[in-house]
């Protein structure tokens, strides 16, 4: 198994143990691998979403239902979301665990990037949102402890993935 | 059709529907028609989002029927989101486009390009087939169960063509509900009627420390 590959099972294998059923996703280069291999997991249902705010209501709605789930996503789309993290994840404090990829950082060849780089760690440091930056797989497992915070807080959580563990 | 008529006959043949409400208008008259402060929630200003918070709700509970109310403006904001909910397909779930033709919560200014706006048309050309339009209420109440109330296998897409609020109705209450507090009602009525634990997170590793 390549490394990428691995990397896409342990995580998984973290959705699955903290009782996430449901998995929101739009796409980026980074997390492609990872979102093929949730939509052929079937401990999972896949719901592909064309736009991330349709993510946050979803999942929102899930927690309402009692039913696990996760908004995985490129970091220019959680650079859409403020109005809707903060009117419905934090207005009516339901929360959302959401995994995104920490574009923008030292190491990312995409110079398009430059704005993630400049402020994504400052807008969630900015509302307020948990931040854990997994960059080695020995520390996937704090995926499934960030949301176990998120759960036990009722506070919306965001995982960072980085290039060196998902390239 | 009258706006607060058209919402008051839904209440009057909701049975025990879960009702996930939009933005302003959609939740004030449903709040006058039903006082429900348990089985609804009324997801204020949430700017396109009501049917995808209904859409995660009616996952999780296959079990329930859920109607989901949304405004034109709302939907003119993410369209996109019928393409999601054609693809989840959930039979339990009920779209209600309510088409007023304004920015209802923003004291009814206009919707940009809305004399051509056809919602059913597009919801068609989305590939949606359940789609349903009523203009009157005769038209309503004669096409509701066939529309709404058969246990149709397919998710269910319904164009409400209503007047714009009056400058009267515009006074009528919001529902008085915080944040927290709407979560907490909807989500214990959640809890008794399916025995979930939707708010006591069990610890994998055991007792809080």
């Amino acid at each position: 198994m390549n490394k990428r590959a691995d990397v896409a099972k342990q995580i998984t294998e973290e959705f699955a143990s903290s009782g996430i059923k449901l998995v929101a996703t739009l796409p980026d280069n980074w997390i492609n691998p990872l979102i093929d291999t949730i939509d052929r997991d079937r401990r999972f249902t896949h719901i592909p979403v064309n736009r991330e705010e349709s993510a946050v209501a979803l999942c929102s709605g899930a927690f309402m239902g009692g039913t696990g789930s996760v908004a995985l996503m490129g970091a220019s789309g959680f650079m859409t979301l403020i109005y809707a993290i903060t009117k419905i994840n934090y207005t009516y404090e339901i929360p959302v665990f959401y995994v995104i990829t920490l574009r923008g950082a030292v190491g990312d060849p995409n110079r398009h990037h430059v704005s993630n780089g400049l402020y994504l760690r400052r807008v969630i440091d900015a509302i307020d949102m948990p931040c854990t930056i997994i960059d080695r797989p020995e520390e996937i497992p704090l995926l499934s402890r960030a949301y176990r915070h998120s759960r036990n807080f009722y506070r919306s959580t965001v995982v960072a993935l980085t290039r060196d563990l998902l390239r | 059709m009258n706006y607060v008529d058209c919402i008051r006959f839904l209440a009057k043949r909701r049975t025990d529907q879960l009702v996930i409400t939009s933005a302003g208008n959609s939740g004030q008259a449903w709040w006058a028609a039903s006082r429900d402060a348990e089985a609804s929630f009324y997801l204020d200003a949430s700017m396109s989002l009501s049917t995808m918070f209904a859409s995660g709700l009616a996952f999780a509970l296959p079990e329930f029927k859920i109607w989901s109310f949304m405004g034109d403006g709302a939907f003119c904001m993410n369209p996109g989101m019928l393409m999601v909910e054609r693809d989840m397909d959930l039979p339990n779930l009920t779209h209600f486009l309510i088409s007023n033709r304004r920015y209802g919560a923003t004291g009814n200014a206009g919707l940009p390009n809305q004399k051509r706006n056809d919602y059913a048309a597009i919801a068609r050309g989305m590939g949606l087939d359940r789609v349903f339009s009523f203009d009157s209420m005769p038209a309503l109440e004669g096409g509701f169960d066939t529309a709404v109330l058969t246990n149709a296998p397919r998710y269910t897409f319904v164009v409400l063509e209503v007047e714009p609020f009056t400058d009267a109705d515009q006074k009528l209450p919001h529902p008085p509900f915080e944040g927290p507090e709407m979560k907490y009602r909807f989500g214990r009525h959640i809890e008794r009627i399916t025995k979930r634990n939707i708010f006591g997170y069990e610890l994998k590793d055991g007792h809080p420390e």
